[in-house]
């Protein structure tokens, strides 16, 4: 396997323009007619991913203003309420202003893990896909869209890295986990919507849950890569999906096997006068 | 719900503070309520036709409530402390604690980049007895190596402070300039002025205004932008099942508490009907939200499935709403 080319070719996220996602598009007709009535443009949340509409932004002005100064001193004081209130106060409010945010130094990480999620859209596009001509670059798979992207995710980590067993912490905490698993959730959706995976079947569930998983663990990993510019995180990841690719191929081999063998069994069996 | 060992155990504790109350001194009087009542003097009422407002289950007239909440803090102020003791059962000090320690009081002067800072200014309405003003000091001293973070505890009542600065005396803050002690209407503050307070804290106090919204008002205006406005009061129970408990509770056993330990019946009866009278927290959040204030998430935080709540608001600064 051509690993070393592969792994520099996603290492550098693709960032050239389009204006288009080359991404599952829904027939664009029946989106407005069918379901202009209930778009409001002030909906908070939305369960589905829109083309025409820029969902708002889930945090309000003073909200984002003061967790994205705190986020500025995280390096410094980790993901603490010292961050917390020296954003505030950067921001120009109070430290008792940090009450706005109910969840604490939670708020903080969730402000951190929803911006990086919604930014992944911005900042990883893949080429328009051409007519497959000899000129395209050969179409670019959706295994490799995810790889690319999820690896763009886990880089934008890199800025808060030496406090990320912190954030994991407080995310794992028991009041936390629901939002937290929730929140990585959206975020392996968010991946293989952005990746073009179009799956209509039970693979949907199994997609979304193995890269929860690998991502998990790759971001667990990643804390304690000392490698320059995180290659081992980089070829943990690559390999895991890998491994998934393997396991479902060889799963998928099993079922066939499994599903011949048993037509076998019950035509010889009824070819002898079986009342099956 | 096993609500028979805790009412035992409310027994002993009863019978014990009984014991202490009647050696404690000859302030105590079973017919207190009624001696308050008869000294009431009611206000000059200047109108002909009298605004009411609500009194417990009873409607008065809007000048008269201020009176009648006075008498009734008036005559509790002493057993105060014990009396909150046994009808919460002792749940009320977590509550605290935990308003306390959320709010997070004082700055830490290590990672106070600029010298001269004053640590918060704070303003305890209807905070009589202290109990919250010294867990903020405490909380800034001890949590947060704020030595300059101050109180200023506000009270209608002279009787109720009088009990705040004799506690005041078993603290370290009985002589700092840390802890301050004002009689003062909440609805209007004339002495505060405007944009000088970090944080408004009110804790079991707004239910017993006759204006709750000219005190939201006044806070807001007091306030600093971005100053925060908390309130710990009693609020409604989530659960219909344990709703049922808490009625009993409340209804049948706190007044009942009342009569035998502080001597006054009355008063505890107004207490458990303001409790139901008070707002409900979607309410309470938006009175809040109409005084100009952010709301922090959902706006409020419950306390033992919604006995007591805790809201929240922050004044906005400008431009950033």
């Amino acid at each position: 396997m051509a690993l070393p080319t592969r792994l520099a070719r996603s290492a550098i996220p693709k960032l050239r323009a389009s204006p288009l996602l080359p991404a599952f598009q829904p027939p664009q007709f029946l989106l407005p007619t069918l379901f202009a009535p209930t778009l409001h443009p002030q909906s908070q949340t939305s369960s589905y991913h829109s083309y025409e509409h820029n969902p708002p932004s889930p945090f309000s002005v003073p909200e984002s203003a003061i967790l994205s100064s705190a986020l500025q001193h995280v390096p410094a004081y980790g993901f603490t309420s010292t961050a917390l209130k020296l954003g505030a106060r950067d921001a120009g409010y109070l430290d008792v202003s940090t009450n706005l945010l109910p969840r604490g130094v939670f708020d903080l990480v969730n402000y951190h893990l929803v911006t990086e999620r919604l930014s992944l859209k911005d900042r990883v596009q893949f080429p328009l896909q051409g007519d497959g001509g000899a000129g395209d670059l050969g179409r670019i798979g959706v295994g490799e869209k995810v790889r690319t992207l999820a690896l763009a995710r886990l880089r934008a980590n890199g800025r808060v890295i030496g406090r990320w067993q912190e954030a994991l912490a407080i995310m794992a905490q028991p009041t936390h986990l629901p939002a937290s698993i929730a929140e990585l959730a959206r975020l392996s959706d968010e991946i293989w919507f952005l990746a073009g995976d179009t799956s209509v079947d039970t693979s949907w569930y199994t997609k979304r849950a193995s890269l929860s998983a690998i991502y998990s663990a790759a971001e667990v990993f990643m804390t304690q890569d000392t490698s320059s510019d995180f290659v081992d995180t980089e070829r943990f990841l690559v390999e895991r999906l890998e491994d998934v690719e393997r396991v479902g191929g060889w799963l998928g081999e099993v079922g066939e096997w499994v599903g011949y063998t048993g037509h076998s069994v019950v035509n010889v069996l009824r070819s002898k006068g079986v009342r099956i | 719900m096993n609500v028979a060992a805790p009412k035992l155990l409310a027994k002993s504790q009863l019978l014990q503070s009984v014991r202490i109350a009647a050696k404690r001194g000859p302030y105590r009087c079973f017919s207190c309520s009624i001696h308050v009542q008869q000294q009431t003097t009611p206000p000059p009422s200047g109108q002909d036709a009298p605004r009411t407002t609500h009194f417990g289950f009873e409607t008065v007239a809007e000048a008269l409530k201020e009176h009648k909440v006075s008498a009734v803090f008036s005559s509790v102020a002493s057993s105060y402390d014990t009396m909150n003791d046994l009808m919460s059962l002792g749940i009320h000090r977590l509550w605290k604690d935990h308003f306390v320690r959320n709010l997070n009081p004082g700055s830490n002067p290590l990672t106070t980049r600029s010298p001269d800072s004053q640590g918060w200014n704070i303003l305890d309405i209807a905070g009589g007895t202290g109990d919250v003003a010294f867990r903020m000091l405490d909380h800034a001293s001890t949590i947060n190596n704020d030595a300059h973070t101050r109180v200023t505890v506000a009270d209608i009542n002279p009787n109720m402070l009088a009990e705040g600065r004799k506690r005041a005396l078993a603290t370290p803050y009985a002589r700092s300039p840390r802890l301050s002690f004002m009689e003062a209407n909440a609805e209007h503050l004339p002495t505060i002025p405007d944009n000088s307070i970090d944080l408004y804290t009110v804790a079991f106090g707004i239910r017993n205004f006759t204006n709750k919204d000219a005190a939201l008002r006044e806070a807001f205006r007091v306030l600093k932008p971005g100053g925060v406005f908390a309130c710990l009061e009693f609020s409604k129970v989530n659960s219909s099942l344990f709703d049922a408990v808490y009625k009993r509770w409340s209804f049948g056993v706190i007044p009942l508490i009342g009569q035998l330990v502080a001597g006054d019946r009355d008063s505890y009866q107004y207490l458990v009907e303001s409790i139901e009278r008070f707002p409900s927290q979607t309410e309470f959040r938006d009175m809040i939200k109409n005084a100009g204030f952010l709301v922090p998430g959902q706006g409020w935080e419950d306390l033992t499935g919604g006995i007591a709540a805790i809201h929240k608001g922050v004044k906005p600064i400008e431009g950033h709403t």
